[in-house]
C-alpha cells in the first residue's frame, strides 16, 4: 500500500471515529434536552440510558448522580426514572471501584453509595407500577445488589422481582425488560427462573401471525449472540411449527441442520444436550433410516463429548451395525471397547470390540491401540504370555508408525521381561476400574476436560481435572493425581491436576486418572482425546 | 416508712436477682433471635483471634509468660480500635501467667477473653474420639481450665474444639474405632463419627455447666458441617462458634444454621489475608475490603435487626498479628522470614485466585497488624494494617442498610 493511501486510510478512520463519537455526544445532548423538558412520567424512561452511557463512558458516576438529583429537584415528573438511574449508577460505580481497586473512594464513600442505591431504587419502585419498565429495572438492580452482598434482603427482593415480572408480562408492549431480566438471572445461575422468563418472552415475541422464517431469524440471532437459553426456547417453537407445517421430507433437513448446529464443536457455541433433544425429534419423525453414517457418528460423538457414555456407546454400536464399512466404523468400535471396559466396567464385552479391531489386517490407529488394550488387560490379570503376544503383534504391525502406542507397548514388554509390576498409576487405575470391590469409584467425583478436542497431531493439548473432596476448612487436603495411559511424551508429576502434551500420531487417545488423598482413592477419571 | 421499706425490698430483690444471674449468658428473644448478655448488658462480640507469636518463634512459644507483656501493647491498640474480646485457642501452660493476661486485658482495657481447648485435635497419629481413655484425658484438661479461670471477671465464654468436625469426614486428622471399622457404608461411618464426637463435646458441656453456670459453652465447628448430628448429640452447648472463610460474605450461613441447629452463632474465626499471591505483593486494601464486608453482614444478623436472622452474637476475626512461623513450620530458620508462599486455595477470595495452582491464602499474612523485625520495648513493632482502621471506622458507625419500606 502506498504511503499516501495509508495516510488517507488512517485519517478517514480517525475522522469516522471522531464523527461517531461526536454523533453520540450530540444524541446524548438531545436526550438531555428531552429529559429536562419532560412534562409527565414515562414508564420506560426514554433517553436516560443514552445520557448515562455518555457519563459512564468516562466513569463520571458522581457527576451523573448529581445531575439526576438536580434534575429531580427541578422537575418532579422525572423523579422515578432519575431515581432508578441513580440506583443503577451507584450499583455500577461500586462494581467499578472494586474492579479497579479504587479503595480510598470505596472505603470512604461506599456506605453513602449503598444507601443511595437502596433508597433511590426503593423510591423508584414506590412511585411506579409493575407495568412500568422503570419498576422492573429498579427491582432488578436492587436484587443484584442484595444478591452480590448475599444479605438478608436477597431472597425477598428476588421474590418481589419475579412477581413484578409476572405482572409486567401481562400488559407489556416492550418485552426487552423480560429478556434482560432473564439474561441477568441466568448469569446468576437462577436457571429455572430465567427459563420461565425466556418462555414468557418467546410467547410475547412469537405471535400467531409471525411467520416461520422470522422465527428462525430471531432464534439464529440469539444463537449467534451466544444466548443459547433464549435461542433454544425460540427454536422449540420454530421446530414445532416446522413439524406441524410438514411434510416430513421438508422438516427433516431443517431439524438435522439444527441438531448439527447445536452439536459439540470446540470453540463454537454448542449445547450437546439440546442437540440430542433435536436428534430425538429427528428419529421420532423419520426413524433411524434418516441417519446417514455421518449424522449417526455426529450424534454418538456429541453424546460422548457430553459424557453420556452409555448412550454414546449405543449409537456407536448402531453406527457400526448400520454402516459396517463406514469410515467412522473403527473409531466407533474402539470407543465402544473403551466405554465398555473402562467406564461401564464390562471388560468382557469391551474386549470383543478390541479383538474385532485387532484382527484387521491393515494397521490403523484403532487396530494398533486395540492390541495395546488387549495386552494391558491380560497383563493386569497376570497373563503375561498372553499380554506379550498382543504387544509383540502391535510392534510388528505398527512397523515404523504409531510411535506413541509402540512406545507404550515396549514399556509394558520391558516390565514383563524384567518381571517388574505393571506401572503403579496404570495398575491403580485398572484396579479402581475393574475390580468388583471398587464399584464405588464411579467417576462422579473426578471431572476431566480436554482442550482442544479434537486436537491436531504435534500440537498442544491440555487435559485438566477437578476433584470433588469433602470440606476441610483451612486444612487443605493434599491430593495426588495418578496420570497414566496415552500421555505421549509427558510424565506429569503427582501433584499436578492438569497436563499439557502433544500427540505425534492421529487416533483416539485414552488418558487415565486416579485422584487420591492421604486416606485413599477419591475417584477415577478418564479423558478420550480425538487426534486428527 | 412504707415507701422506704418498699424501696429497700425492691433494691434487695434486684440485687438478689442480679447476683443469681450468670455473668455472661445468652438471652433467647422472639423468633429464635439471640443476644449475649455480659454483666447485665447486651454485648456484641467485636473480637480478634490472639496469638502474638514473635518473629523467629513458633506456636510452642509461651507468650503468656513473656516478660515484655505483648498483651499490654496490643490491648491498648485493640481498645483504640474498638475490640472488646480476644479469642485464644488454648491457654498457656502456666495458669498464673494466663490469669494475669486475662486480668490485665480486662482491668486495663475492658477486653474480655474467650478461652478454648483443641480437644486433642492435633494429637499424633490421630484424635481418637472413639476411645474412652482419650475422651477422659481431654475432658479433664478442659475441666481443669474451667476450674482455674471460671472466677476471672474477664472470661467471656468457653469454646470446645475448633475445626475438629472435619476429622469426622475422614480427610483431615482421620480417626476411627472398631465399631466404625465394622460398618461398610462410608456415609454411615461418617454419621457414626459425628455422633461420637458431638456426644463427647456435649458431655463436657454438661460438666462445665455444673462447674460454672456463669459462662456459656460454645461448640467450635468448621462451617456448618455435621451440625445436623449436633442437633441430636450436642443439645447442651449454648452456642456454635463457627470457623468460616467464605470471602466477601457468609452467604446463607445464618439462615442455614437456624434450619439445622437453632443455636446462636459466634463467628469465631473469619477474615482475609493481606498478601496478593497473584501479584506477589502485600495488599492491605484487599484484606480491608473483605473484613469490612464480613463485619457488615455480622451486624445485619445481630439480634433485634428486623431484616436479618438475629442469631449472630458477633465475631472474632483472624487474627491480631501476622504469624511468621506458619508457612514452613518445621524449619526454625523459616520462622524468621515473612514467607509469601501459600498452602491453600479458596476461590471466594477472588482477587488473587489466579495465583499458581490457585493457592491464594497466605497463612502468614492474616494479621490486622503486621509485625516488624524492628523491636520496641522488647516486642516486634506492631504496624496496624488498613483493615485496622477500616473496621474501626465501621464499628464507630455500623451503618445498617436503609430501613425497608414496603416490599423490596
Amino acid at each position: 500500500m502506498k504511503k499516501s493511501n495509508l495516510l488517507i486510510l488512517v485519517l478517514s478512520s480517525t475522522l469516522l471515529a471522531c464523527g461517531f463519537s461526536f454523533a453520540k455526544e450530540e444524541a446524548a445532548a438531545d436526550c438531555k434536552k428531552q429529559i429536562e423538558e419532560l412534562k409527565e412520567f414515562e414508564g420506560n424512561c426514554p433517553c436516560f440510558r443514552a445520557v448515562m452511557d455518555e457519563y459512564v463512558r468516562e466513569n463520571k458516576y458522581n457527576e451523573f448522580a448529581a445531575y439526576l438529583k438536580t434534575l429531580t429537584e427541578k422537575n418532579k415528573s422525572v423523579a422515578p426514572c432519575a431515581n432508578y438511574y441513580i440506583a443503577l449508577t451507584r450499583y455500577r460505580q461500586l462494581k467499578y471501584l472494586e474492579e479497579q481497586q479504587l479503595w480510598d473512594e470505596y472505603f470512604n464513600e461506599g456506605n453513602a453509595y449503598r444507601e443511595d442505591l437502596v433508597s433511590c431504587a426503593q423510591a423508584a419502585i414506590d412511585a411506579t407500577t409493575p407495568a412500568d419498565s422503570a419498576q422492573i429495572y429498579s427491582r432488578l438492580a436492587l436484587w443484584q445488589f442484595h444478591q452480590d452482598q448475599q444479605d438478608a434482603f436477597a431472597e425477598e427482593s428476588l421474590i418481589a422481582l419475579t412477581g413484578a415480572l409476572g405482572e409486567y408480562a401481562k400488559s407489556a408492549k416492550d418485552y426487552e425488560p423480560l429478556r434482560e431480566a432473564a439474561d441477568i438471572l441466568s448469569g446468576y445461575g437462577e436457571k429455572s427462573r430465567s427459563k420461565e422468563l425466556y418462555r414468557l418472552y418467546a410467547q410475547k415475541v412469537i405471535s400467531p401471525d409471525s411467520d416461520t422464517p422470522d422465527l428462525e431469524r430471531l432464534a439464529a440471532g440469539f444463537f449467534s449472540q451466544g444466548n443459547l437459553g433464549l435461542a433454544e426456547t425460540i427454536y422449540d417453537a420454530y421446530i414445532e411449527r416446522v413439524i406441524k407445517a410438514g411434510p416430513k421430507e421438508k422438516a427433516l433437513p431443517v431439524l438435522t441442520g439444527l441438531a448439527r448446529q447445536f452439536s459439540y464443536q470446540p470453540d463454537k457455541p454448542n449445547d450437546p444436550l439440546y442437540a440430542e433433544k433435536v436428534f430425538m425429534k429427528v428419529e421420532e419423525l423419520g426413524g433411524k433410516e434418516v441417519f446417514d453414517q455421518e449424522l449417526m457418528y455426529l450424534r454418538a460423538n456429541n453424546l460422548e463429548k457430553a459424557k453420556d457414555y452409555a448412550k454414546a456407546k449405543d449409537y456407536f454400536v448402531q453406527l457400526t451395525g448400520f454402516y459396517p464399512g463406514s469410515t467412522y466404523a473403527d473409531e466407533a468400535d474402539f470407543k465402544t471397547g473403551v466405554i465398555f471396559t473402562y467406564i461401564l466396567r464390562n471388560a468382557k464385552e469391551g474386549e470383543d470390540y478390541f479383538k474385532k479391531l485387532a484382527k484387521k489386517e491393515e494397521a490403523d490407529p484403532w487396530a494398533i491401540s486395540s492390541l495395546y488394550h488387549l495386552g494391558l488387560l491380560l497383563q493386569w490379570q497376570d497373563d503375561f504370555e498372553g499380554a506379550k503376544k498382543y504387544y509383540t503383534a502391535l510392534v510388528e504391525k505398527a512397523k515404523d508408525g504409531f510411535a506413541d502406542t509402540v512406545a507404550l507397548a515396549k514399556e509394558r514388554l520391558k516390565e514383563i521381561n524384567e518381571r517388574k509390576p505393571l506401572e503403579y498409576n496404570l495398575d491403580t487405575f485398572l484396579d479402581a476400574s475393574l475390580k468388583e470391590e471398587s464399584g464405588n469409584f464411579d467417576m462422579s467425583k473426578v471431572e476431566t476436560a480436554v482442550a482442544p478436542n479434537p486436537a491436531k497431531p504435534e500440537s498442544d493439548v491440555e487435559i485438566s481435572s477437578s476433584a470433588y473432596t469433602t470440606e476441610s476448612g483451612c486444612m487443605q487436603v493434599v491430593l495426588q493425581y495418578l496420570w497414566s495411559g496415552d500421555l505421549a511424551s509427558e510424565t506429569p508429576p503427582g501433584d499436578k491436576p492438569a497436563l499439557r502434551t502433544k500427540y505425534p500420531t492421529p487416533g483416539t487417545k485414552v488418558v487415565f486418572l486416579v485422584v487420591t488423598s492421604p486416606v485413599g482413592i477419591i475417584d477415577r477419571g478418564i479423558a478420550i482425546v480425538d487426534v486428527r | 416508712m412504707l415507701a422506704a421499706c418498699s424501696l429497700f425490698f425492691a433494691v434487695l430483690l434486684t440485687s438478689a436477682l442480679a447476683a443469681a444471674r450468670p455473668r455472661a449468658y445468652i438471652k433467647k428473644l422472639k423468633k429464635s433471635q439471640y443476644q449475649l448478655i455480659a454483666d447485665g448488658k447486651p454485648m456484641i462480640v467485636k473480637g480478634v483471634c490472639y496469638s502474638p507469636v514473635p518473629v523467629g518463634a513458633n506456636h510452642e512459644y509461651d507468650w503468656w509468660s513473656d516478660p515484655n507483656k505483648p498483651w499490654m501493647t496490643d490491648g491498648k491498640l485493640m481498645q483504640e480500635m474498638g475490640i472488646n474480646t480476644i479469642r485464644v485457642y488454648q491457654p498457656g501452660p502456666n495458669p498464673e501467667a494466663v490469669r494475669q493476661v486475662i486480668r490485665d486485658l480486662y482491668a486495663n482495657f475492658g477486653i474480655r477473653t474467650i478461652l478454648g481447648n483443641w480437644l486433642g485435635f492435633w494429637e499424633y497419629p490421630a484424635p481418637f474420639y472413639g476411645d474412652k481413655a482419650f475422651q477422659e484425658r481431654f475432658k479433664k484438661e478442659v475441666l481443669d481450665m474451667v476450674k482455674a479461670f471460671k472466677d476471672e471477671p474477664g472470661v467471656l465464654l468457653w469454646i470446645l474444639g475448633n475445626e475438629n468436625n472435619y476429622s469426622c469426614l475422614g480427610q483431615v486428622n482421620p480417626w476411627s474405632s472398631d465399631e466404625i471399622d465394622k460398618e461398610p457404608d462410608p456415609q454411615k461411618q461418617k454419621a457414626m463419627r459425628f455422633r461420637i464426637y458431638y456426644s463427647f463435646v456435649n458431655d463436657i458441656a454438661k460438666e462445665i455447666h455444673k462447674l460454672d453456670p456463669n459462662h456459656p459453652v460454645a461448640l467450635g465447628n468448621g462451617e456448618l458441617i455435621g451440625l445436623e448430628y449436633a442437633k441430636e448429640s450436642a443439645p447442651d452447648v449454648d452456642l456454635v462458634a463457627c470457623i468460616i472463610y467464605r470471602g466477601k460474605t457468609f452467604g446463607n450461613l445464618f439462615k442455614s444454621l437456624k434450619a439445622t441447629f437453632d443455636k446462636p452463632i459466634l463467628l469465631a474465626e473469619f477474615g482475609a489475608d493481606a498478601y496478593d499471591a497473584f501479584l506477589k505483593k502485600e495488599d492491605q486494601n484487599m484484606q480491608a475490603f473483605f473484613l469490612e464486608s464480613q463485619w457488615r453482614q455480622i451486624y445485619d444478623n445481630l439480634a433485634k435487626n428486623p431484616e436479618g436472622e438475629g442469631n449472630c452474637l458477633g465475631g472474632a476475626m483472624f487474627e491480631w498479628t501476622d504469624e511468621w512461623w506458619k508457612h514452613n513450620e518445621s524449619d526454625p530458620e523459616a520462622w524468621k522470614v515473612h514467607d509469601t508462599g501459600s498452602n491453600w486455595s479458596n476461590g471466594s477470595y477472588y482477587f488473587d485466585i489466579k495465583a499458581e495452582n490457585n493457592k491464594n491464602m497466605n497463612e502468614e499474612w492474616f494479621g490486622i497488624t503486621a509485625l516488624s523485625e524492628e523491636t520496641e520495648s522488647g516486642l516486634n513493632k506492631r504496624m496496624p494494617r488498613k483493615a485496622y482502621y477500616v473496621v474501626r471506622e465501621f464499628w464507630k458507625n455500623p451503618k445498617p442498610l436503609p430501613k425497608k419500606k414496603g416490599k423490596r
